[in-house]
């Protein structure tokens, strides 16, 4: 007779699924600090993003063409010219491909500010840095499918890249691009990697970050730990409290973001992709996309040695991912770390500095500033440990709480 | 207020980042255009490094067809006057390299100093020595009659799309508008070395800054490009530009027209938004 009525009382669903109990986990009942900032909305906003993408990309695929001889045409002809509002959605795309980096990079430096990697949120890092790998590899090999002169030298000078790895480097490359040079093996072997495994591996490690932040909770300006009843006493629901603010942060970016896609989408869509690609005629100048930059004036700083450069612009990459162990500090917050603060803006001018001289010719001036700036990118990580013993002694010597 | 210092610190590192890698990285790459086109002072529709015409000789249409139909016809037809040219375009082009131009409405796309010039010396005024044609050894009254004749014959109120066909198309195809070149790819890659590039987006590709300055001095751009001075006057040349940059972007009006129509939803939205969240958030602090 109970069993009956509890039974009745719940949704057809909510027996068989037990949604309600889903939503109060993931939404109604996710309690956050009240002491953050806007800069804990660009975990959403990066969702908004990739949605944005995964829609206006159905759209192009529906009428791109992943062949050497017809995917200039397809893009620049097909979906720009006869297709209706076709260049919307490649606008879209575009544009949407580039911000998703400007908002992976203020999430990312929100997370390293405010300390957000520190125990226990240790998997939340490591997943948003995986993503952040897997956003980066959907990027460069969708930059390859409009075929293009700069799709084409960008992917040419990034895989000779991997020659470079002792042993099996000249077999691998080979192996990635299907072909002695980037030809149509490699633009269809991309466009694959681009359309199905990229992104699922995106949907499923999104939602193992999204799940690990649920069960940590998210951290907070001054980087205190609650309890789950201290939360649910002083905090805001993420749904609807939290949301409320996020609609209006939300609104906010994307007149930013259709501004780009109507009025100023050049930095997105290079002028040089408008040729088609050849590979008998190298571009003067090569460069990635903005957001590769930074990396890729780590690879050309150290000038001298090919080798070392190449060392360098891998640990660049991965040296984030253990930031967790790099800096050991019991204070989690940057807000109350005056030496970390120095670091940190510091590291941030730098990066800055980094991917405007990654797209300048690396000569003269440019190639010692590009070495001075490695090697502060560097300096800002083995910092760490360091700041984190001189931390770790004030605490202990109860001078600083 | 804090959140306000904390956008505003945001959008100037944003700002800094998109000064470097857009007007700056553009500047300093491009340097060597902007150079080459300060130092020849581009486009100079007066071709200044080629000799004054004799302005003392006057031309004579009658005598200019004469003339024509002695040196010319040989190889050049002339349509508006009912001279059919020699050979078909594909044994024209195999022959020569290029197909040789017809000349019905040459007087109104090009300079007379430069066709003057160009009579004179074909290599010298195109800056393209491998030019098929040869020097005809006219005196300065046979040109002057011959432009006089030219000019007579050519049709004034060419559009763009004619224009940039007669000036450009013997060797540039516009594959989305449909139009190929006079002469087959593989021709013209023996005559000049390169296929000569596609005009459909190079608009969008170039711009038309670098387009109307190229065309003017092709050398001074690009040294050693077999891309020949074709000594286009001012208005067919901006005909030309403003017809490329057409065809390469055909939403530029639309984007606009849609591009505010959105960012006044997103005003709206912007309103909206802020009013729930002003009403969730009241006694929340």
């Amino acid at each position: 007779m109970e069993r009956k009525e509890e039974v009745k009382s719940k949704s057809w669903l909510d027996q068989r699924l037990a949604v309600s109990d889903l939503w109060k986990v993931m939404m109604s009942e996710y309690y956050l600090p009240k002491n953050i900032n806007f800069l804990w909305s660009f975990g959403v906003l990066t969702m908004l993003v990739f949605v944005i993408l995964v829609i206006s990309g159905i759209f192009l695929l529906m009428y791109y063409k992943p062949d050497a001889n017809m995917a200039f045409d397809s893009v620049n002809k097909t979906i720009m010219m006869d297709v209706a509002y076709g260049w919307i959605f490649r606008h879209v795309h575009a544009v949407g491909a580039s911000i998703m980096f400007l908002v992976l990079f203020i999430h990312m430096a929100r997370g390293i500010y405010y300390g957000s990697f520190k125990p226990p949120r240790e998997i939340v890092w490591i997943t948003g840095f995986l993503l952040f790998v897997l956003m980066a590899a959907t990027a460069f090999t969708g930059y390859l499918l409009p075929w293009g002169q700069m799709s084409y030298w960008a992917a040419q000078t990034i895989t000779t890249l991997f020659e470079k790895i002792p042993f099996i480097g000249p077999d691998l490359v080979i192996w990635m691009r299907g072909n002695y040079i980037v030809e149509d093996a490699t633009l269809t072997r991309f466009f694959a990697l681009h359309v199905v495994l990229l992104p699922l591996l995106i949907i499923v490690i999104t939602a193992v970050h999204m799940y690990a932040v649920r069960i940590v909770g998210s951290n907070n300006e001054d980087g205190t730990t609650m309890t789950k009843e201290e939360k649910k006493e002083k905090g805001i629901p993420f749904w609807p409290v939290f949301m409320a603010k996020e609609y209006f942060v939300m609104s906010v970016f994307l007149l930013f973001f259709f501004y780009l896609v109507f009025f100023n989408y050049k930095f997105a869509m290079d002028p040089i992709n408008f040729e088609p690609a050849n590979y008998l005629q190298t571009p003067l100048h090569i460069y990635p996309e903005w957001y590769f930059l930074a990396f890729y004036e780590v690879l050309r700083g150290f000038f001298f040695s090919e080798t070392l450069g190449l060392i360098a612009f891998a640990i660049s990459m991965f040296i984030i991912l253990f930031l967790p162990w790099l800096d050991t500090s019991p204070i989690v917050s940057g807000k109350h770390r005056p030496l970390f603060k120095i670091m940190f803006w510091i590291f941030v001018l730098d990066f800055i500095a980094l991917t405007i001289l990654g797209k300048l010719p690396p000569s003269g001036l440019f190639a010692w500033l590009g070495l001075v700036t490695s090697l502060i990118y560097f300096a800002f990580f083995l910092s760490l440990p360091i700041i984190s013993m001189i931390e770790r002694k004030q605490v202990e010597s109860g001078g600083r709480q | 207020m804090k959140e306000l210092k904390i956008l505003i610190v945001m959008i100037i590192l944003v700002l800094i980042g998109y000064w470097g890698i857009e007007p700056l990285a553009h500047s300093i790459m491009h340097k060597h255009i902007e150079e080459a086109i300060h130092k020849n002072n581009l486009p100079d529709y007066e071709y200044s490094d080629l000799e004054p015409m004799p302005h003392s000789i006057k031309g004579d249409a009658k005598r200019g067809k004469e003339t024509v139909q002695m040196f010319c016809t040989s190889c050049h037809g002339i349509k508006a006057d009912n001279i059919p040219a020699p050979m078909d375009p594909k044994t024209a082009a195999e022959s020569y390299g290029v197909v040789p131009p017809d000349l019905s409405n040459l007087g109104a796309l090009l300079d007379e100093k430069f066709l003057y010039n160009f009579l004179k010396d074909p290599a010298k005024a195109s800056e393209f020595p491998k030019i098929s044609m040869p020097a005809m050894g006219l005196d300065d009254q046979q040109i002057m009659d011959v432009i006089a004749y030219m000019k007579s014959i050519a049709k004034k109120d060419m559009d763009g799309k004619e224009a940039t066909i007669e000036a450009c198309g013997r060797c540039h195809s516009i594959k989305y508008q449909k139009f190929y070149s006079d002469a087959s790819p593989d021709v013209l890659k023996k005559y000049l070395g390169k296929v000569p590039p596609d005009f459909s987006v190079i608009h969008r590709a170039k711009g038309g800054e670098y387009i109307v300055a190229f065309v003017n001095k092709p050398q001074a751009l690009l040294p050693g490009t077999s891309m020949p001075r074709v000594g286009l006057n001012k208005e067919a040349t901006e005909k030309i530009e403003h017809y490329l940059g057409e065809i390469a972007d055909p939403n530029k009006e639309a984007r606009t027209k849609i591009g505010i129509g959105v960012l006044l939803y997103m005003l709206v939205m912007i309103g909206l938004t802020y009013a729930w969240k002003k009403k969730m958030w009241k006694g929340i602090h």
